[in-house]
């Protein structure tokens, strides 16, 4: 990593924006906020507020944006969400070979190489192991993602046999008439998540150490679910939900 | 740094057009009273028909316009170029199916042999029946299919075809092979003097150019022509993109789209291993030997995953590879082709062990995906 340098990443996902400022080799702010209808209003905010945090002297302030609204983002560079990820779960957890991501509207499955990432499998267009499912779920289930570790570690689970999220939300329908448990549940609707990502993973070679990034990437219990699934240990990861941003910056870094 | 497509638009413009300039073109020859035969694949010999002074022309469809029509006959999750290619027979909305007075099939995937059943009631359809695999027995069934291809060509429109004929349509239309080979051949240099899409749009455009000896001397011209602006020093494709090799499923028209992908991720498609391209015209018809037995062995070891097992396709594309000093091979298939999704597998295995980087994209005929093409193509060609 070269010394003075600084840059600013944006990741704008479908439910979330994301900034990250990188100097020296060290991440000096993080921020988020709802992505909302207004994809470039909601970058500029990002940009702005990292802007204002940056030393004043510096004028070329280069920006990399990343995720799915990266083409609305004013920015030097965009590089595709896998690259970045990649790059900002190396600086989270140095010597990482494998990255599982769990988006709002997609899911990665990064395998990677000194720092680098080499392949990758992606979710098809359907919305199953996404974190989409397991929003919609919770909301049904009137709970809030922070009650989602303290539920899921009772260990209930029960067999959810649709994949596609539209039939499973009704099969769930059926199983609360019948009295399942909430935990029960959300049990099987991890579990559903994981095996499907699990699939998707079989065509890469994953090794450990792996990290979990992304907007679940503070759940002990996600992890262990992925482990399970995955037959590798999956570890979670202090500003997993910034790896994108992360990871850009350090590219925008990069560029003067 | 993206690729630009408009350095060298006048040489292609009159490919990219050929589609729909040949409509009023077709309207002409129907009106001298020439008979028209509309093809689907790769696998039927158009040389029997250019024998019996007839004109053959591709009804591949490839856009999503008539798709929700045929839905209303065919089920929902089934290959769009079958649907689409139904849709518009149906709708009366491609003139080409209109003008043409047969229709010739043949038994490749499932879906298209029983879509054909259909199509028969609309159309004179005559369905070739063609074998699974590329052995002996096959290969007798095959010359039997195209002899008969033949006599129904002959009797539908009251011709004769002669093996002089014949010899003299396979001399004709190797002329055309050989000429859409050495064009394509050109990407081989570094940078490649065009664009995958310029490429791909004289590929999918001549096929659509009815007077075969101007079209000859069109691609001639057009060949030299990109030669002579190369020479002069124009480089329309930066020399740090990417060079992709796209193999899979028919690709043109809609699925441009995964073209468009990779040249706006800085990767430039130098080859296309699908019938629009190499697969169509790598090889030439032996003009030496029996010309049922030339065109028998000839297009019966077309490469394609419809065989069983497909070697052929993995000979090309490994060579496709090697010539084209390929960085990547992006595979499009088509939501619900089964066979091609199925030789992903293979394809994968194949280029694991030559250690090129290799990248399966399913898509349709819709416009909606382009933004997860372009992550996907994107990320690929950063891990290059
Ligand atoms: S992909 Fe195969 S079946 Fe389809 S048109 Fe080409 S050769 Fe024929
Ligand atoms: S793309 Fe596949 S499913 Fe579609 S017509 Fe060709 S072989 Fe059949």
């Amino acid at each position: 990593m070269r010394k003075g340098k600084i840059g600013i990443g944006v990741d704008c996902g479908s439910a979330f924006c994301k900034g990250a400022l990188y100097q020296d080799g060290q991440i000096v702010s993080l921020i988020v906020y709802p992505t909302g209808w207004n994809i470039r209003a909601t970058g500029e905010r990002i940009v702005k507020a990292l802007r204002g945090i940056a030393p004043l002297s510096l004028c070329l302030l280069p920006i990399v944006a990343t995720g799915y609204g990266r083409d609305k983002i004013l920015a030097q560079k965009t590089i595709t969400e896998i690259t970045c990820h990649a790059r900002g779960a190396e600086f989270l957890r140095p010597g990482v070979r494998s990255v599982i991501d769990i988006g709002g509207q997609d899911y990665k499955v990064i395998a990677m190489e000194d720092g680098r990432a080499t392949t990758f499998q992606m979710n098809d267009k359907c919305a199953a192991g996404t974190g989409r499912f397991l929003e919609l779920v919770l909301g049904r289930l009137e709970l809030d993602l922070d009650s989602l570790d303290a539920l899921l570690a009772k260990g209930q689970t029960v067999t959810l046999n649709s994949t596609c999220v539209v039939f499973a939300e009704s099969e769930i329908v059926g199983l609360l008439a019948q009295g399942t448990t909430r935990e029960a549940i959300l049990g099987g609707v991890v579990a559903s998540m994981t095996a499907k990502i699990a699939g998707q993973a079989a065509r890469v070679t994953i090794a450990e150490p792996a990290v979990l990034t992304g907007g679940l990437s503070q759940s002990r219990e996600i992890a262990a679910a992925l482990t399970r699934a995955l037959g590798i240990t999956v570890s979670t990861v202090e500003n997993g939900l910034y790896a994108g941003a992360i990871g850009a910056a350090i590219m925008a870094a990069e560029i003067y | 740094m993206p690729v630009q497509a408009n350095e060298l638009p006048a040489i292609f413009e009159s490919f990219g057009d050929a589609r729909k300039a040949g409509f009023l073109k077709m309207k002409a020859l129907k009106d001298e009273g020439v008979g028209v035969v509309g093809t689907f694949c790769v696998y039927t010999p158009l040389e029997v028909f250019m024998a019996g002074g007839l004109v053959p022309v591709g009804l591949c469809s490839t856009s999503d316009e008539t798709i929700a029509e045929a839905e209303k006959t065919l089920p929902r999750n089934l290959c769009p170029l079958i649907k689409a290619s139904y849709g518009f027979a149906v709708t009366d909305k491609c003139p080409y199916m209109y003008f043409s007075d047969l229709v010739v099939g043949e038994t490749t995937c499932d879906g298209k042999k029983k879509m054909y059943e259909l199509l028969g009631r609309i159309k004179d359809v005559h369905v070739l029946n063609l074998p699974q695999n590329q052995n002996g027995a096959s290969r007798l069934m095959w010359k039997e299919e195209i002899k008969k291809l033949a006599e129904k060509v002959e009797g539908r429109f009251g011709v004769k075809i002669s093996e002089g004929d014949l010899k003299e349509a396979i001399k004709i239309k190797n002329q055309e092979r050989a000429l859409l080979k050495e064009f394509y051949e050109l990407s081989k240099l570094t940078p490649p003097p065009m664009t995958g899409l310029q490429q791909l749009q004289v590929l999918f455009g001549a096929q659509f150019k009815f007077d075969m000896p101007a079209k000859l001397s069109e691609l001639r011209k057009t060949i030299d022509d990109i030669k002579k602006s190369y020479e002069e020093g124009n480089r329309p494709v930066p020399i740090e993109a990417k060079r992709i090799v796209i193999t899979g499923c028919p690709i043109g028209g809609a699925t441009e789209k995964v073209v468009k992908a990779i040249e706006e991720s800085g990767g430039v498609v130098v080859a296309f291993e699908n019938c629009t391209g190499a697969k169509q015209f790598d090889r030439r018809v032996n003009e030496e030997s029996d010309p049922y037995e030339a065109l028998t062995d000839h297009y019966l070891n077309v490469g394609c995953s419809v065989m069983t097992p497909d070697q052929n396709r993995l000979e090309l594309l490994g060579r496709l590879c090697k010539e084209f000093k390929a960085d990547g091979v992006v595979e499009m298939v088509l939501q619900a082709c089964h066979t091609y999704a199925i030789e992903t597998f293979q394809i994968r295995e194949f280029l694991n062990d030559k250690g090129v980087p290799f990248i399966s994209l399913e898509t349709d005929y819709s416009a909606g995906d382009f933004g997860q093409l372009k992550t996907r193509a994107g990320a690929f060609i950063e891990t290059l």
